[in-house]
């Protein structure tokens, strides 16, 4: 049943976001994207993009930093159109969204505060996405424990904070955990929400939250190698949910090096295939084989890539507003580092990029 | 330039005080020549260094930077995240001295120190591009050191070689000649003081000649008048005197004679 109503809600924006999804820059444009040899030359590529209107102004040596900022003020504006035309469940989707930047902004903010900065520099830093009415309140508050019982309180995010940690956690834990345990509440909570909106939105979104779950943990895993991470503090960052979730976590918590990581991912079909040709050791792929060969990280953007695509397949469903900014988050990233590489003159790896289409 | 001397006293004492410095001067040319010999052979090794440490920092730097766009790539922005979780210097510079040929050059060495504040950075994405990045652009800042190091004991050798080389060319050229013009001066005077002495010696001794000459010529004119006079005794008395008057008379004749002759 919920096919014969979706359109009467989300028809209209469901027809934008596939719009969208049509103006992202295509294999044939990126051809002509790396062919550049001058950011100027890269800015009239762009020209025939949806970053025209925010790149027409920019004056002409064109900063990767300026670039990068113009494409996310495109990219926040097309999410923030769809936002103000969004009726209640998609809405409440949407938010779910932005969440994950707000959790930024709030550690961006908390790290701040700690270090007695002044917080209205701080606010330019901050995410667009993740922008919520009593943010800019942050700033008054001086110490950790104002900023939890005045601000956060009231802010969508109050609910992660409560679970995880209490104050004092927010004066002495390292602020890389605090930003993972609270990503990890998100991720749950974002989870069991998408669980509630019935059958297409369910599944598609179990599908990619559970990549980004699946994502998270080996991250955590391999980072935390030979750091002052306790093995318990680390299987306490993971997601609970995944298709790792619970059996491989609880193995990745105990390992101690890459091949183990390794060892494990194979049992999982779709995560075997990413793992051939990739360099388990971040030394050997800085010192040696410089060339094209891809890390980890890379196979996880182009599996992200290949999902989130996946999830226009299907109709009448939310995930496709949750795909769309994924992908064109990926395009950002993209379109940064083909500057980057046009504009430091490193030619030889300007194809690393992860196509979309 | 020829002319240029010391204004001394031309005396032996002098010559031999200048002859001294003349040696010092000498032994100091030399020292001061071997010294710019040594700071310019090191200068060579400095410069060759320093053209291949740029041309490590250019490589360097690009590497480091690139890296940082690999960051960017996977994590974003974490430059915030970094400088505040660095609360003491894990990389530092101490400078020691070394001594070359009495020149204090300064090198500086990097002094790293274990462990890192922002180890869990990038924690669910991208944390092994961030230690990448970090070993990267601590290697960039290790050739900089190194570079910084190099720099500075160009900068000082260069000024020392300069001040060196004016002080061998002030010894060689302007020192040197005028301490031996100026012995060559006392040298030339002395003489002119020689024959001046012998010239003087010589007049003098003329002038006694003459002297001699004359008071001996005088005497004899004396001689020949006594003798006349004893002719004439003799012909008075043979006039008409005694023997007495013509004998005391001969032996007052013969003390003129002595005292004269004395």
């Amino acid at each position: 049943m919920n096919e014969v109503f979706f359109n009467v809600d989300a028809g209209y924006l469901e027809g934008i976001v596939r719009g969208y999804r049509d103006g992202l820059i295509t294999a044939p444009q990126y051809l002509n994207l790396t062919q550049c040899e001058t950011m100027d030359d890269l800015k009239l590529q762009l020209a025939t993009t949806d970053y025209a209107s925010f790149l027409q102004n920019e004056p002409s040596p064109l900063a990767t930093s300026t670039l990068s900022a113009r494409c996310t003020e495109a990219l926040v504006a097309e999410f923030q159109y769809m936002q103000q035309n969004a009726a209640e469940p998609i809405s409440k989707f949407l938010d779910y969204i932005t969440y994950g930047y707000m959790i930024d902004n709030v550690i961006l903010l908390i790290t701040g505060t700690l270090h007695e900065r002044d917080t209205h520099d701080l606010l330019e830093k901050c995410h667009p996405l993740g922008f919520f009415d009593t943010m800019p309140a942050l700033c008054v508050a001086t110490t950790v424990q104002d900023l939890y019982s005045t601000v956060l309180v009231d802010s969508p995010l109050a609910g992660y904070f409560r679970e995880c940690l209490s104050a004092e956690d927010l004066n002495e834990l390292n602020i890389e955990i605090i930003r993972n345990t609270l990503y990890k509440a998100y991720l749950e909570d974002f989870y069991s929400y998408c669980q509630t909106l019935g059958e297409p939105t369910a599944s598609v979104m179990a599908e990619l939250l559970n990549f980004e779950a699946d994502r998270r943990t080996v991250n955590i895993t391999i980072n935390s190698f030979g750091t002052e991470l306790s093995k318990d503090e680390r299987a306490k960052l993971y997601p609970r949910l995944g298709n790792m979730y619970p059996e491989a976590q609880t193995k990745l918590a105990r390992v101690d090096d890459m091949d183990q990581v390794k060892a494990i991912l194979e049992q999982y079909s779709e995560y075997k295939s990413m793992l051939i040709g990739v360099s388990m050791n971040v030394s050997s792929s800085s010192s040696g084989g410089n060339n094209a060969e891809l890390s980890l990280e890379d196979r996880f953007f182009a599996r992200e890539v290949q999902l989130n695509k996946d999830s226009f397949e299907q109709q009448f469903h939310f995930g496709v507003f949750y795909s769309w900014l994924r992908l064109k988050e990926q395009e950002i990233r993209n379109i940064v580092w083909i500057a980057e590489c046009i504009s430091q003159q490193q030619k030889d790896k300007i194809n690393n990029y992860t196509a979309i289409y | 330039m020829a002319a240029v001397r010391d204004n001394v006293f031309p005396t032996r004492m002098n010559l031999t005080v200048t002859k001294a410095r003349l040696k010092g001067a000498q032994t100091g040319h030399s020292l001061l020549k071997r010294k710019s010999e040594a700071l310019t052979t090191r200068f060579r090794v400095i410069v060759r260094k320093i053209e291949d440490a740029k041309l490590k920092m250019g490589k360097v730097m690009q590497n480091a930077s690139f890296s940082l766009a690999e960051v960017a790539y996977i994590t974003g922005d974490i430059s915030y995240q970094v400088r505040e979780s660095a609360k003491r210097a894990t990389f530092k510079v101490s400078a020691k001295q070394e001594n070359v040929s009495g020149v204090l050059l300064p090198a500086f060495e990097p002094d790293m120190q274990a462990g890192s504040q922002f180890e869990l950075t990038g924690l669910g994405r991208g944390g092994q591009q961030i230690q990448k990045a970090r070993a990267v652009y601590i290697k960039a800042v290790e050739t900089l050191v190194e570079l910084a190091s190099l720099q500075t004991a160009f900068v000082i050798l260069d000024e020392v070689i300069k001040l060196t080389n004016r002080r061998v060319n002030a010894i060689e050229y302007v020192i040197i000649p005028r301490i031996e013009n100026t012995i060559s001066y006392i040298n030339s005077e002395l003489d002119e003081q020689d024959r001046e002495e012998f010239y003087r010696l010589k007049k003098i001794q003329g002038k006694k000649k003459d002297r001699a000459a004359a008071a001996a010529a005088a005497q004899n004119e004396l001689d020949e008048l006594a003798k006349l006079s004893i002719q004439d005794g003799n012909l008075h008395s043979e006039i008409g005197l005694s023997e007495d008057q013509s004998a005391a008379r001969n032996i007052l004749a013969e003390q003129v004679d002595e005292d004269i002759i004395f």
